[in-house]
């Protein structure tokens, strides 16, 4: 027997150049934000001041309002064919910049280079592939008589998947005619300020593609600007309530995607050793911090004790380290604050009377880390059972009866997505049809398409990105 | 000529109910006057208990049945044509401004009637996800719908504000005011026309004093507004919406496709192709 | 010098207990490919790959089964298995030799001064389409001869066929022939097919007493995957939880490179854990296998690739 240690596999960063401050990018120019002010990025792995990102206030988000309106019409003047050429340009040109997207994306963020390189980047160039194709093909996508896009979309999104969240909202509105406004969020700006050059060097009409970054108040100025006519948002829940009430009594779409607290369930004729896999997948993909987690993990009584101990063994395999790693599995918490508020609600957890298992590892020194963890033996009505907390944190709920386990799936305000696990059939669709709940991976988990619509039932949030359904998104319902 | 005077009721569950608050309020109809139930709180809540009931059974009900069903619902239409057009007549319209309402109200209901089994080929597709996935998207309605009507006396009106939800299988509020009389008169068919309780219910009366109660309410799934509403209480229903992420359609499209889609949650399904 | 005994599988199921668990082999094929893609993405470099190299040696069963093999080719290899590369003494014999019954007493002759096994295929390797009574005359041949190891096949037939009682019956009376002789039963994942029949396969094998399941006799094209060897690993590790027992794995069969062959460690590490990094729980069934890693080992160490005539014939 030997214990054989992997050496460290670092990806080098020498491939992506690091500004010492940015600007926005508003009406094909980058600027200085008239604020005057920035904010410091860090690396959530090292703690390390990256560089500064531009605070963008309400004249900053004045003229880039403005210029989306004015690229608009410059927009809607070009044919639909020419938009269509201009997003597969985009998508080549991530295509070819991928590596530099996917180092700086680890480094900004924390998430594993695995992760950015085999998944995030893949999926950004494939977003802008499939929706370039639509942009030329809108009156034959749904039968109906006219199309009509909204003109300047405000787009605020959030820090688990930088990039990726940036093409799910950018690639959908530019093809079906409209010009943005996006708002990266403010701990992972850089790759959207990045991409903003990207564009640039696309040639993209000024004013198409505007973006600002800030905090939350830049956020608010986008959503309460009188010119802006849909706002796409993807984060909290809480944060997603505060922008519909925003937006009433004002004719502004909303597309809203939202939290989630999906329910896994794991029925006792499931492939175990994939199901486990699938629920490692569900909840450790990019530390968990994903709204379609599969947070809850609902295991039939019969197999509770084995598939906890298989799972706890596969968890013990998780790698917890440098992101630039190309073995390591779980990166590190965005920020601070995150892992507070994650470590706050396991403290909870315990002291509800969960039982807490968590992986023995090594954590770095610097940085902000969360061990794997799982929680066993607990109720229903504990706050890990019912809050989001999106970290690397699964809760484990069981049940007897099919009918009991969607009972307690349902049993949320959320319904963005839900697993399902079991070799029989007709047990998939007789579950899958009583899920309250956008996406139903059925004997898979966290799988994601350009083509496959996402996005949430109930509190988790309205409208759809992706498919043919996520072109609806940003098409006035003048249908 | 009109029927003896009587008595309307609010139709919730299957059943013909007054108002709870023992409220009434008066519409004119020719040269007679006719006491609607007001509409209260307590019945907006009962209304709901009895639509999430009405939910679960219209929804269980196969797409060939809820077609025979609203194909019946015409037919009920059609043997009470006099009613309707007495109505309609004694709102002072003409005799050929009620027949042409009339008429066209039997050809929506129709024509949603034969869309009930066929919607879910037109808006739902199969994605062609990379890798070895079978994917679908397909729509599952979205819950109780609360319709406000509009505030003019039309047969159709009424129905498009109520057809498109209940086609996909959402079980609906339905309030009118001032047409109360005529919404409350075509309850009776729904009566006779095999709709299971529950999957329809219909009330009269004023909505201005219902705006919190309904828009606050976290078992109404979607609020659509088919009346002309002040920017005020549309403001108001909805900021209410916003604490639950309800869905609120101001005057949404009747016609064609577009007139289901409110309605629907899209759900997509993911499977693994292997042997 | 001694040879350690290897650790036998002495806990034997009954029939109507493995039977339950062989009806209830469930794989989800897609999870379980994508699940081996992703442990192949592992990145192992410098001492962590030395290390690797090292444990592929120590863990190979340097073979051959041709009809061509004579006392010359089997003396060549034994020498090899015992120091497989002069230049470099830091470099361990490999785990065995793996040759037909009737080779093995030369095998025997030339390793006997070392670690090294002599290990025979058996039971009418490979198709095994005979009497049982030829089978285990076979076996007990091989046995006579001086084999430290018996590499049988299944009854493919039997099984293809449904009759999986008799694909039992015939190895538990095989290993009643072996007794403390280690038994390796071969599955021959190639014409099984699908990941559940080669998970059916593995627990009936290991419920009649194999000490080892091997992945194929290396005559198909099809050969071992890594996806098969997943498959085994789940099977030996719930027959582990069921008796207690730790069986071993052999993959054999189209393992060719070095890189390929870390991929299975990789598989083997994080699956099973490093309590089956050992040659009495893991070996590779090679031919060529052998000579890429000898010079991946000497590159890593001067840093210069390498040409196949510095290290001798096997």
């Amino acid at each position: 027997m030997v214990n054989w240690k992997y050496s460290e596999s670092i990806e080098s960063s020498e491939i992506v150049n690091i500004k010492k401050k940015y600007q926005n990018y508003i009406g094909g120019k980058f600027v200085d934000p008239s604020s005057k002010k920035y904010l410091n990025t860090v690396s959530p792995s090292t703690e390390e001041i990256l560089s500064k990102i531009p605070l963008s206030n309400q004249k900053d988000i004045d003229s880039a309002v403005k210029a989306a309106k004015t690229g608009f019409e410059k927009w809607s003047s070009i044919t639909p064919q020419e938009r269509s050429q201009y997003l597969f340009k985009i998508a080549r040109l991530i295509q070819e910049r991928s590596r530099e997207f996917a180092v700086l994306e680890s480094i900004d963020g924390g998430k594993p280079i695995k992760e950015s390189r085999d998944f995030d980047l893949p999926q950004v160039a494939a977003n802008f592939f499939y929706f370039a194709g639509w942009a030329d093909k809108l009156d034959i996508s749904w039968s109906a008589k006219e199309l009509k896009p909204y003109g300047v979309v405000g787009q605020i999104i959030p820090w688990n998947f930088p990039l990726l969240m940036l093409a799910w909202k950018i690639a959908p509105a530019l093809a079906t005619g409209n010009t943005v406004v996006l708002k990266p969020a403010e701990t992972t700006s850089l790759t959207a300020l990045h991409f903003a050059e990207l564009c640039h060097d696309a040639g993209l009409p000024a004013g198409v593609v505007n973006i600002v970054s800030g905090d939350g108040s830049t956020g608010a100025n986008i959503v309460n600007h009188k010119d802006i006519n849909k706002i796409a948002f993807t984060g909290s829940t809480h944060v997603g309530k505060l922008i519909q009430k925003s937006l009433a009594g004002r004719d502004v779409g909303l597309t809203l995607e939202l939290g989630g607290k999906a329910a896994n369930i794991v029925y006792e004729d499931a492939a175990i050793d994939q199901a486990v896999e699938g629920v490692v997948n569900g909840i450790f993909f990019n530390q968990g911090h994903v709204c379609c987690a599969g947070s809850r993990l609902l295991l039939q009584e019969s197999i509770h004790d084995q598939f906890i101990k298989k799972l706890e063994k596969r968890m013990q395999t998780l790698r917890v380290g440098n992101p630039l790693d190309k073995n390591t599995d779980i990166g590190a918490i965005n920020s601070k604050e995150q892992l507070d508020k994650i470590t706050s609600l396991v403290n909870e957890g315990v002291s509800d009377g969960g039982d807490l298992f968590q992986i023995e590892c090594e954590l770095p020194g610097n940085g902000f880390w969360f061990r794997p963890s799982l929680f066993t033996n607990v109720q229903p009505s504990y706050s890990i059972a019912r809050e989001e907390i999106f970290g690397p944190v699964l809760t484990t709920l069981t049940f007897r009866t099919p009918e009991e386990a969607i009972e307690i799936a349902n049993n949320t305000e959320y319904g963005l997505s839900a697993g399902v696990w079991t070799e029989k059939g007709s047990k998939i669709l007789w579950t899958a049809d009583r899920l309250e709940a956008g996406v139903v991976w059925a004997n898979t988990f966290n799988k994601f398409d350009p083509s496959s619509p996402f996005g949430g039932y109930k509190e988790s949030g309205f409208g759809r990105e992706g498919g043919r359904h996520g072109l609806l998104s940003y098409l006035k319902a003048s249908l | 000529m009109i029927e003896i005077k009587k008595t309307y009721k609010n139709y919730v569950d299957g059943k013909y109910v007054r108002s709870e608050s023992g409220k009434t309020y008066s519409v004119k109809l020719g040269n007679e006057h006719f006491e609607l139930p007001l509409t209260s709180r307590k019945d907006i809540r009962d209304a709901v208990v009895s639509s999430k009931s009405g939910f679960k059974k219209w929804n269980s009900t196969s797409p060939y049945t809820r077609t025979q069903i609203l194909y019946r619902l015409s037919e009920m239409l059609e043997g009470n044509r006099k009613s309707y057009l007495s109505i309609l007549q004694n709102s002072s319209f003409t005799k050929k401004y009620a027949e042409k309402d009339f008429e066209n109200s039997i050809q929506k209901i129709i024509w949603f009637a034969g869309l009930a089994d066929k919607w879910e080929q037109l808006v739902g597709n199969l994605n062609p996800v990379s890798g070895e996935y079978f994917n679908i998207s397909h729509q599952n309605p979205i819950g109780v719908v609360f319709s406000l009507n509009k505030n003019t006396i039309s047969l159709s009106q009424l129905i498009l504000s109520i057809l498109p939800p209940l086609t996909v299988g959402c079980s609906v509020i339905s309030l009118s005011n001032d047409s109360g009389l005529l919404a409350l008169k075509f309850a009776e068919d729904i009566n006779n026309s095999d709709l299971p309780p529950g999957v329809l219910n219909i009330l009269s009366g004023d909505f201005t004093k219902l705006i919190d109660d309904v828009s606050k309410h976290v078992e109404i799934s979607l609020v659509s507004i088919h009346d002309n509403l002040s920017q005020e209480a549309i403001k108001k229903i909805e900021v209410n919406a916003s604490e639950s992420v309800k869905r609120v359609k101001i005057n949404p499209s009747t016609e064609g496709i577009s007139s289901i889609l409110p309605y629907l949650e899209t759900k997509t399904v993911w499977h693994p192709k292997g042997t | 010098m001694s040879k350690t005994a290897l650790k036998a599988n002495n806990s034997k199921l009954e029939w109507v207990d493995v039977i339950e668990h062989v009806y209830e082999s469930r794989i989800d094929a897609v999870g379980l490919n994508e699940r081996v893609a992703s442990l192949a993405t592992r990145s192992i470099k410098k001492e962590s790959k030395l290390e690797a190299l090292n444990m592929i040696v120590s863990m190979c069963d340097l073979t051959t089964l041709e009809g061509e093999d004579t006392k010359g080719k089997i003396s060549q290899m034994s020498a090899k298995a015992v120091k497989p590369d002069p230049g470099d003494k830091s470099i361990p014999s490999v785990a065995a030799v793996c040759v037909y019954p009737s080779l093995v007493s030369i095998a025997k002759e030339k390793v006997k001064n070392s670690n090294v096994k002599v290990a025979a295929v058996s039971s009418y390797f490979p198709s095994g389409q005979v009497p049982m009574d030829s089978k285990i005359l076979d076996t007990k041949f091989a046995i006579e001869e001086g084999a430290d190891e018996i590499d049988i096949v299944i009854n493919r037939k039997a099984f293809l066929e449904g009759d999986y009682r008799k694909v039992y019956d015939e190895i538990v009376e095989l290993k009643e022939v072996c007794k403390d002789v280690h038994l390796k039963t071969i599955l021959e994942v190639g014409d099984l097919r699908t990941y559940e029949n080669i998970r059916k396969a593995s627990l009936i094998s290991l419920a009649a007493g194999s000490d080892f399941i091997k992945t194929s006799t290396g005559k198909l094209t099809v050969g071992s995957s890594r996806q098969a060897c997943y498959v085994m690993a789940k099977a030996v590790l719930d027959y582990e939880l069921w008796t207690g027992v730790q069986a071993g794995i052999k993959v054999a069969g189209g393992i060719r490179d070095a890189k390929d062959a870390i991929r299975y460690l990789v598989l083997i590490n994080e699956e099973m854990g490093d309590n089956w990094l050992t040659p009495d729980l893991f070996r590779f069934g090679a031919s060529s296998l052998l000579d890429d890693v000898l010079k991946q080992i000497r590159k890593l160490k001067t840093g210069a690739y390498q040409a196949s005539y510095y290290f001798p014939r096997g």
